[in-house]
């Protein structure tokens, strides 16, 4: 039983991983106001871009560096797309998922076989021989590895950036009210391209991370819908990263579960009082393809409480979300 | 041109497709005085103060101030250069605090990198590096500093702000003296402030004259855009007048009448009195008993209303805003569920029927919020017009429409009810018009549709002289043939002129009933802010016809 959650943890630390990256990337261009749904392609073109680079130098690192540039340029055209020429940002986000899907199949084929040497588990320096024997949880948090460190450091500079500087102040008054951070002189196009070049950047990351670590393998459609995950893991989170953290961990561990599904038993005794109407139902829940949909269940149910207990005005999607703006057509 | 002159705009022309909002616009204003800028709505005085912020570039003129001549690419050069504008519709993020509105993109940094920080222990030297400044500007925020100056401002000026609260906690009067902090934060020597008093109750208002009298007694010049001659005579020096996007004339106001400026804005002479002529009044249209309704944070706002409204009979109801005004109007509109009582359309119940119902019943409904409830922002000015119709039929065969029909008839609304801005009916958006314009519209749809009962609340707030000349007429009109009328109105001037029978709201309650004829202003003054109801049951009026019935039945 301990080894069966002592493997699920560390499941759960690196499911959560990928979805921590993407999300927080999305958080960034969302509280900018510019919704991606382009995450999934972006990972997708930064898993194969790291992993054949890797395959190719053998440096996993400079692998992940490509990975982030990659999500970056396809962040560029929903970009070019939705600031510059004010397109609509469903539309591009939409259609550059299916762009990347479709790019990193084709150009992906030839690399399934390939293996490489990604990032290794490890622990960290001078306290982590220590805290890999706490026991349960030692092995799963504290042996990982460094894309899952580095992550939960990002997070805490996404979250400073945010709430602690004048760009991040500026960014999010650009997400709220873009007429009005132009006329305190704060530049609206600048900061939604940075918002959604960075957001890209971490969806390529959150990619790599999968391809370089996570599997250390590449297989077309390897992302396998986290990236929308990771939308619903904004939601979730309320455009707070913070709360992004719990989600994030959350979602991980029902992904972890729903990948060992089939080997945990709930089901009661064939003997036990009620069995016959139980059983089926666990059975049913319990199914993989019912448990993928659990997240965005959470994320509606989260969505549901935040609008019931506050009122709309205060909720925290950004208001400008999915607005364009240019200077004399109001 | 004197030597006092601080901003002069030299023949400023700016074309938006179809339209010249300003043609060859001359402006000058003078240290320290307080300029109006008065014309009707739609007369361009936003897009040229709008220039002189660099939101929009002019096509043609110069700006110059002290003598310099201005290049404004954007707002950020404007406030360079010392110029700053409180817009009309508030420039705040509710999310935010009231330092982080203000201080938003002046790249304060944090304390221990300011270069006027006393106790830093960065050494100055590294402070005042400017890649240090540039990158402390970026990546941090010190927001201890900025909020004791801004306390400071807002105490120097009188403004009762907490400057660590979320502006979405302040009160609209707040909120603007947050705005007007906005342009003291940056040091402005020229203020803008568009239509300021819009959205302000009188109180608010003296209150926020009294505050830029003190800001001109300290040398800043303001720019006062305004269509209200009371607020040029209240606090104006010089008035510069636009019409159509021209510059009709600069004058002083001491040397000119209130009547000069309504003819120099609207282009003739105005008529302030209004002729009302008898109607004989029909059977009831509206009969409502002992309403009670909820505001949107469920505290009654309605405690037991009785009101009839009679074919050609305008009941004008007063009372400070806030004391159930708009749920009634809504309950009347059928938008606003009632938690107890009975409504009657024309002699048939109609008691929690969807609006849909109270449509086809032939009540109109003009909205106080135009822009929120009366129109869709963004479709045409065509779809606007016919919203409430389509559906009966008259616009080809149902379920299909003829457009052309829908079209015919918006340009006969548009033509008949004289509204201006729109270029095509199927192109122009209803969020383009200006207020009047729009008002006008609205009140078009309403009418046309020959009502049985109009419920107008606010009709001609915030819309220019002459629109408001026009609204009146038409709800005059309007009763003539026949229409029963509610008129919600805090302007008791226009309640009135137009009013057959007068109804003072108090907390949810018709505290007092009279007709303009007999009415004490003084009294009605009283009995609106509750001061009225301490002598004993005589509060309720009873003339001839009154719809207001004390006790359980009539």
């Amino acid at each position: 039983m301990v080894s069966f959650i002592a493997g699920l943890l560390d499941a759960t630390v690196q499911a959560a991983t990928v979805l921590l990256l993407a999300g927080m990337g999305e958080l960034i261009s969302e509280r900018a106001g510019v919704l991606n749904l382009g995450v999934e392609g972006m990972m997708l073109v930064g898993a194969l871009g790291g992993f054949i680079t890797t395959v190719l130098t053998g440096s996993h690192w400079l692998g992940f560096g490509v990975g982030i540039l990659l999500g970056m340029v396809l962040a560029l055209v929903h970009a070019f797309l939705c600031i510059t020429l004010k397109s609509n940002q469903v539309i591009s986000g939409v259609m550059l998922t299916l762009l990347g899907t479709g790019l990193t199949t084709f150009f992906g084929s030839g690399w399934v076989e390939e293996s490489i040497d990604g990032f290794p588990q490890m622990t960290l320096p001078l306290v982590g021989q220590y805290l890999v024997d706490i026991p349960v949880i030692g092995e799963a948090f504290f042996r990982s590895t460094a894309t899952d460190y580095l992550a939960l450091g990002l997070l805490l500079v996404v979250w400073y950036f945010l709430h602690h500087s004048n760009l991040g102040l500026e960014m999010i008054a650009v997400g709220e009210d873009p007429e009005m951070a132009d006329t305190m002189g704060v530049s609206v196009f600048r900061l939604r391209y940075l918002a959604v070049l960075i957001g890209g950047g971490f969806a390529g990351a959150a990619g790599a991370h999968l391809s370089l670590a996570f599997s250390q393998l590449w297989v077309p459609g390897m992302t396998a819908g986290r990236g929308w995950i990771a939308v619903a893991l904004v939601i979730f989170a309320q455009w707070r990263p913070r709360r992004m953290l719990i989600g994030a961990y959350l979602f991980g561990l029902l992904d972890a579960l729903r990948i060992r599904s089939q080997s945990i038993s709930l089901t009661l005794g064939p003997d036990a009082p009620l069995a016959g109407v139980v059983n089926p139902v666990v059975e049913f829940l319990m199914t993989p393809q019912i448990m993928g949909t659990y997240p965005y269940l959470a994320t509606i149910l989260v969505l549901a409480y935040a609008v019931i207990r506050t009122k709309s005005d205060q909720l925290a999607v950004p208001s400008a979300l999915l607005q364009s703006y240019s200077r004399e057509t109001d | 041109m004197s030597e006092h002159t601080t901003l002069r705009m030299e023949g400023i022309l700016k074309e938006f497709p179809g339209v010249v909002a300003n043609d060859h616009v001359d402006l000058s204003v003078e240290r320290g005085e307080i300029h109006g800028l008065l014309g009707e709505n739609g007369a361009g005085k936003s897009t040229l103060m709008k220039i002189l912020y660099g939101l929009y570039s002019q096509d043609a003129g110069d700006i110059y101030l002290d003598g310099e001549r201005l290049d404004l690419e954007s707002p950020q050069d404007a406030i360079a250069a010392g110029i700053g504008m409180v817009h009309q519709h508030f420039m705040l993020i509710p999310r935010l605090t009231v330092a982080e509105n203000v201080v938003l993109g002046e790249r304060e940094p944090a304390t221990v990198f300011r270069r006027d920080a006393e106790d830093s222990w960065l050494p100055a030297a590294v402070r005042n590096n400017s890649l240090v400044q540039s990158l402390a500007g970026q990546f941090s925020l010190g927001l201890d500093v900025p909020e004791q100056r801004i306390q400071d401002l807002a105490d120097e000026y009188g403004f009762d702000i907490d400057v660590s609260a979320k502006v979405w906690e302040l009160d609209v009067g707040q909120q603007q003296r947050v705005e007007i902090l906005k342009a003291l934060y940056r040091d402005v020597d020229l203020l803008i402030l568009d239509e300021p008093t819009a959205v302000l109750t009188p109180t608010e208002a003296e209150r926020l004259f009294d505050s830029l009298e003190r800001l001109t007694d300290e040398g800043l010049s303001i720019i006062f855009i305004t269509h209200k001659l009371t607020e040029v005579d209240a606090i104006v020096d010089r008035v510069t007048v636009l019409r159509e996007g021209q510059n009709v004339g600069t004058a002083e106001v001491s040397s000119v009448s209130r009547a000069d400026l309504a003819e120099m804005m609207v282009g003739r002479e105005v008529l302030f009195e209004i002729d009302r002529e008898a109607v004989d009044l029909g059977d009831p249209v509206l009969r409502a008993r002992e309403i009670r309704a909820s505001d949107n944070r469920d505290i009654e706002a309605l405690s037991g209303i009785d009101l009839t409204v009679r074919q050609g009979e305008i009941v004008g109801i007063a009372g400070v805003s806030g004391n159930g005004q708009k749920e009634l109007a809504e309950v009347m509109a059928g938008i606003r569920d009632v938690t107890g009582g009975k409504l009657e359309v024309n002699g048939a119940d109609i008691t929690g029927a969807k609006p849909k119902t109270f449509v086809e019943n032939g009540v109109s409904f003009v909205p106080e919020d135009r822009l929120q409830y009366g129109c869709a922002e963004d479709l045409s000015v065509m779809h606007n017009a016919t919203m409430k119709d389509f559906r009966n039929g008259r616009f080809g065969d149902r379920p299909f429409l003829d457009y052309g029909e829908l079209r015919d008839y918006a340009e006969t609304l548009v033509e008949e009810f004289d509204v201006r801005g729109v270029s095509d009916v199927t192109e122009t958006k209803a969020g383009d018009l200006s207020g009047g314009n729009l008002q006008k519209l609205i009140l078009a749809r309403e009418i046309y549709r020959d009502p049985e009962l109009l419920i107008a609340n606010q009709p001609t707030r915030g819309v220019d002289v002459g629109a408001i000349e026009f609204i009146r007429e038409t709800l005059l009109e309007q009763r003539k043939a026949g229409t029963g009328i509610i008129l919600i109105s805090e302007d008791l001037d226009e309640i009135f002129d137009l009013s057959d029978r007068i109804l003072v709201v108090y907390e949810g309650e018709f505290v007092y009933e009279t007709t303009p004829a007999e009415a004490d202003r003084e009294r009605i003054g009283l009995e609106m802010t509750g001061g009225g109801g301490d002598d004993g049951g005589e509060t309720v009026a009873s003339p001839p016809q009154s719809g207001i019935t004390q006790g359980s039945e009539s």
